[in-house]
This record gives C-alpha cells, sequence and structure tokens, in this order.
C-alpha cells in the first residue's frame, strides 16, 4: 500500500509535467490543426533559457529562473510562429508538420552544438528538502513542480472557459468560418494562442531541469512523444481530457515502474494508446471532426 | 446598402455562381430562391469574405469594398450571418454561443442587454444556458442562431436557409421571427429553397438557377411566375 501510495504521488508529479507540455501541443494541433513537432523543443529551450540565466546570475532564485525560462520559449514560440506556422497554416497539414519539424531538429541540433549531447547538470533553486505526508515522502521541488504544473493547468483551464479571448479560442477549434464571421481575428488568436503553449512550456521547463537535476539538448523527443500520446488517447475536444489523460499516463508509468520494472516504464503509454484507439477511434472524451 | 456586381466564384476549375448582380437596401427583406448546388451559399459566404470571387465587386454601406476585407473586418462594419445548419459551437454553452455573438462589440454593456432581451424573447433558451448547444433540438438550435446573430445588433442579416431540417410548425415560428426581425428595421438578405414561405415575407426575390439569376421581382411577381411554380410550389409546403 505504501509503494502504491508512493507511486501515486511521483506519477502524478511527472504526469503534470506530462500534461503541461501536451497541453501545449494540443492547443496547436486543436485551435491552429497544426501538428507542432517543434513544440517539445521549445520546452527544451526555456529548460536551458532558465539554466543560463541561473548560472549568469545565481542570485535570480526559482521565480526569476522561471520567468527567464518563459521569455527564451515565448521568443522562440512567438518566431517559429511568425516564419513557419502562419504562412504554411491553412494549407496541407503536412506542411506545417514537416516546417515544424525542421525546426525542431535545428532546435536540438543547435542546442547539442551550443552545450553537447550529454546531459548537462541543472542549477539546484530550491533547498534539497523532505516533505512527509504521512505514508509519502516528496521532495520540495516535487511538490513545488507539482503545484507550478496545476496552476499552468487551472490558467488554462480558466482562460478557454472564462475570458472572451478563450472562448473564441474554443470557438475557432470548432468552426473557424464561423468565428471569423463572427468578429474574431482568428490570425492574432491562433498567434496568441501558439505564444501561450510556449511561455507555459518556458515555465514548466524549469521546474523539470530543477526536478531531474538535469536539462538534455533532445529531452524534446521524449516529451513530444507523451504529448501526441496523451492527445490521441484523449481526443482533442476537451482541452481538460487531454490533461487529465497526461496525469493519468504519468501515474501509470510511476505504478509500472514500481511494480513491474522501470525498463517497461516507455512502453506503457503505447498500450494505453493501443487499447483506447481499439475501442474508441475519437479519444476518451471526443474530438472536433477535421 | 449592399451592392453585388457581376460576381463569378469557382471551386478549383467549377463555377459556382456566374455573373450574380443584386442590391438590398436598409430595412429591405430580399430573398434569393434556388435549389441545391445553385449557388446561394457561395454568394452568402463570399459576401462574408470566407470565399474570394474570381471577379466582380461587392460593396457595403458608405462603398466599403468588402472583397478587401477580411471576414472579421466585415462583421464589424455590421453584417451578421445564420448560417446554414445552424452550425452552433456546439461544445459551448448556449450562452457562451450567445456572448460569442457580441465578441467585436465594444460596448459590453450593450451586449448583455441584448442577451438578456433574447433569453427574453426565447424563455426555451434561457431553461437552457447552460446547456451545450449540441444538446438541443434543432428548432431550439435555430433559434440560438438567430439570436447569436442579432446580439451584434447588425444592419444587415444574412440567413442560409432557416427552415432547413426543422419541423412544419418550427418553419411557421422561423419564418414569424423573420419578419419580426425585419421590422426591427434590420434588411435581411435570404437565401432558401421553401419558396412558398419564403415569398410570403419577403419584399423582392431572385431566382437563382446555375449560378446565374434568371429572374428578379417583386414577390408577388415571382410567386405568381409559372416556372416559379412549377419549380418550387409544386406541393411545397
Amino acid at each position: 500500500m505504501e509503494l502504491f501510495l508512493q507511486q501515486l504521488a511521483n506519477g502524478l508529479v511527472i504526469g503534470s509535467t506530462y500534461a503541461v507540455v501536451a497541453i501545449g501541443f494540443a492547443l496547436a494541433f486543436t485551435v491552429l490543426r497544426v501538428i507542432n513537432f517543434a513544440h517539445p523543443d521549445i520546452f527544451m529551450v526555456g529548460m536551458f533559457a532558465g539554466l543560463a540565466a541561473s548560472t549568469q546570475w545565481p542570485a535570480l532564485g526559482f521565480a526569476l529562473t522561471m520567468l527567464v525560462g518563459a521569455l527564451g520559449a515565448g521568443l522562440v514560440g512567438f518566431a517559429l510562429e511568425r516564419t513557419v506556422i502562419a504562412p504554411l497554416r491553412g494549407r496541407d497539414v503536412l506542411m506545417t508538420l514537416i516546417g515544424t519539424l525542421g525546426v525542431a531538429i535545428i532546435l536540438q541540433n543547435g542546442m547539442a552544438v551550443i552545450v553537447g549531447p550529454d546531459p548537462v547538470a541543472y542549477p539546484a533553486l530550491l533547498p534539497r528538502r523532505f516533505i512527509d505526508l504521512g505514508p509519502v515522502a516528496l521532495t520540495l521541488r516535487q511538490v513545488v513542480n507539482f503545484a507550478v504544473c496545476l496552476v499552468l493547468l487551472g490558467l488554462v483551464s480558466f482562460y478557454v472557459r472564462a475570458t472572451p479571448y478563450g472562448r473564441a479560442t474554443r470557438a475557432i477549434a470548432e468552426r473557424p468560418d464561423v468565428a471569423a464571421a463572427f468578429g474574431v481575428n482568428v490570425a492574432r488568436i491562433c498567434q496568441f494562442t501558439i505564444l501561450l503553449a510556449s511561455i507555459m512550456a518556458g515555465v514548466a521547463a524549469v521546474s523539470v531541469g530543477m526536478l531531474y537535476g538535469s536539462a538534455h539538448a533532445f529531452i524534446g523527443l521524449l516529451y513530444g512523444l507523451k504529448a501526441f500520446i496523451c492527445m490521441l488517447v484523449a481526443g482533442n475536444r476537451y482541452f481538460e481530457g487531454v490533461m487529465v489523460v497526461a496525469i493519468g499516463i504519468g501515474v501509470i508509468e510511476a505504478l509500472v515502474t514500481g511494480y513491474i520494472s522501470s525498463s517497461l516504464r516507455d512502453a506503457a503509454a503505447f498500450f494505453v494508446l493501443i487499447g483506447v484507439l481499439y475501442f474508441r477511434p475519437n479519444g476518451l472524451f471526443g474530438s472536433y471532426a477535421t | 446598402m449592399l451592392t453585388i456586381r457581376d460576381l463569378a466564384v469557382s471551386y478549383g476549375a467549377v463555377p459556382a455562381v456566374n455573373g450574380v448582380s443584386l442590391e438590398i437596401e436598409p430595412g429591405e427583406l430580399r430573398v434569393i430562391l434556388g435549389a441545391n448546388g445553385a449557388g446561394k451559399t457561395t454568394i452568402l459566404k463570399t459576401l462574408l469574405g470566407l470565399l474570394r470571387p474570381r471577379s466582380g465587386e461587392i460593396r457595403f454601406g458608405n462603398g466599403a469594398d468588402l472583397l478587401r476585407m477580411k471576414p472579421h473586418e466585415i462583421h464589424r462594419l455590421g453584417i451578421a450571418w445564420v448560417p446554414e445548419g445552424r452550425q452552433l459551437w456546439n461544445t459551448l454553452t448556449v450562452m457562451d454561443n450567445l456572448r460569442l455573438g457580441g465578441f467585436a462589440q465594444a460596448d459590453r454593456t450593450a451586449v448583455e442587454r441584448r442577451i438578456g432581451e433574447m433569453l427574453e424573447r426565447f424563455p426555451r433558451l434561457k431553461e437552457r444556458e447552460n446547456q451545450v448547444a449540441g444538446s438541443l433540438s434543432g428548432g431550439e438550435q435555430q433559434m440560438v442562431a438567430i439570436a447569436r446573430a442579432l446580439i451584434s445588433a447588425p444592419k444587415l442579416l444574412l440567413m442560409d436557409e432557416p427552415s432547413l431540417g426543422l419541423a412544419p410548425l418550427v418553419v411557421r415560428d422561423v419564418f414569424t421571427l423573420v419578419k419580426e426581425i425585419n421590422a426591427m428595421g434590420i434588411a435581411i438578405l435570404m437565401v432558401e429553397q421553401n419558396a412558398r414561405q419564403a415569398l410570403k415575407v419577403a419584399h423582392w426575390a431572385y431566382l437563382l438557377e446555375n449560378g446565374r439569376i434568371v429572374e428578379s421581382g417583386s414577390a408577388a411577381e415571382i410567386g405568381a411566375k409559372e416556372s416559379v411554380q412549377a419549380v418550387f410550389l409544386g406541393g411545397h409546403t
């Protein structure tokens, strides 16, 4: 029972980081109909932006380092949208797919040229401390990471449900033509959506780098795959569905690690994917027709 | 207030609309009658900026050139749309659909007031304001689609087959409502297949066949034409 609760807690922490990356990926796909393969690497850029700033100015502290991560990721996201996504959007979905894939490769290898291809130690940012929650013990970093991710997810949910811009964002996801005909500037909201997803990824990236104590030029590959799976399993109809599935996959992975074997961990997500799509091809919570 | 000159629109190499000219003055209710595939929806979508024509000219209000504008800019001139088959945001609540109808309006209190008026006019929608629009009946959805379009207090309302797929009793309600909206001073350009009902409410009618206007005249004149009777009024309700 203790193992179960401990792995459940670990899984929630990891799953929440998957959720932040997955939601950015899902926003791009649902709102812009763009498979943004560069998104996980924008996350990676945010991680290294935070690392660079914190190495340069160790006194920055956790919050300001996250801000730098958000800025770095946001900048790259903005440039990506202007140069690749906006000119290619609305044509064949493969065009933006190839375009963003190209940017992803540039970002990964460009970063590998700068920092090397191996994992780099990440600054501590927060003190090493354990927090005892009865049967479960978590590090302060785990708790903070979970809180940061939950706040980001909550903000996205609030944004799309309770603000005029967010409602327009969902309106574009379902019927872009009708949204445009009701005065929604579709191009501008698409731009903002990519920016928002990138900034979120940058914030979470600093927290994740701190959590694992390392950053890696190719970390985006792992996150990108998980994000894609989460979106397919959930379906893209409800952003909250993607969040729930991402956290669930984190938990399943942790349980597989705890009870079966850590070498099967990364396969778990694929078993979930195959199982769900077999019975529900549109995902657990349904998808918009495309 | 709206003038369309020699409009030609095609999908790839296939012409959908071929040299259509029409106009509408403030406060008027005009209808374009035509069968499926005649090009009715194409005309409306081109007006809204959702399709780009091959040639032609569309002017609105004080001469604004709609063909140079984006859809969201065209809407801001005071043009609203009731799309074919309602096209509500089915995953959003009724209330959110109505709020989005006023998305482009700077005056938020006026939007809230008009939403209140709509919910009063359609008590069924008030009961369902927090349900997702996709869960409503066809008639209720049409009420939402019409209310959504009216929230922006448009000068010109484009209605694409408002009677499509509705029960006969509801169809009558819809046309009563169309008349009511027009009586508020809003100009309406409607496309319809239900000629009998449409001619009862319209001032002026165009007959569209294969992307061309083949007849135009007052609703009474058009209704009396044998060709129209043969094609549209035989047994049609």
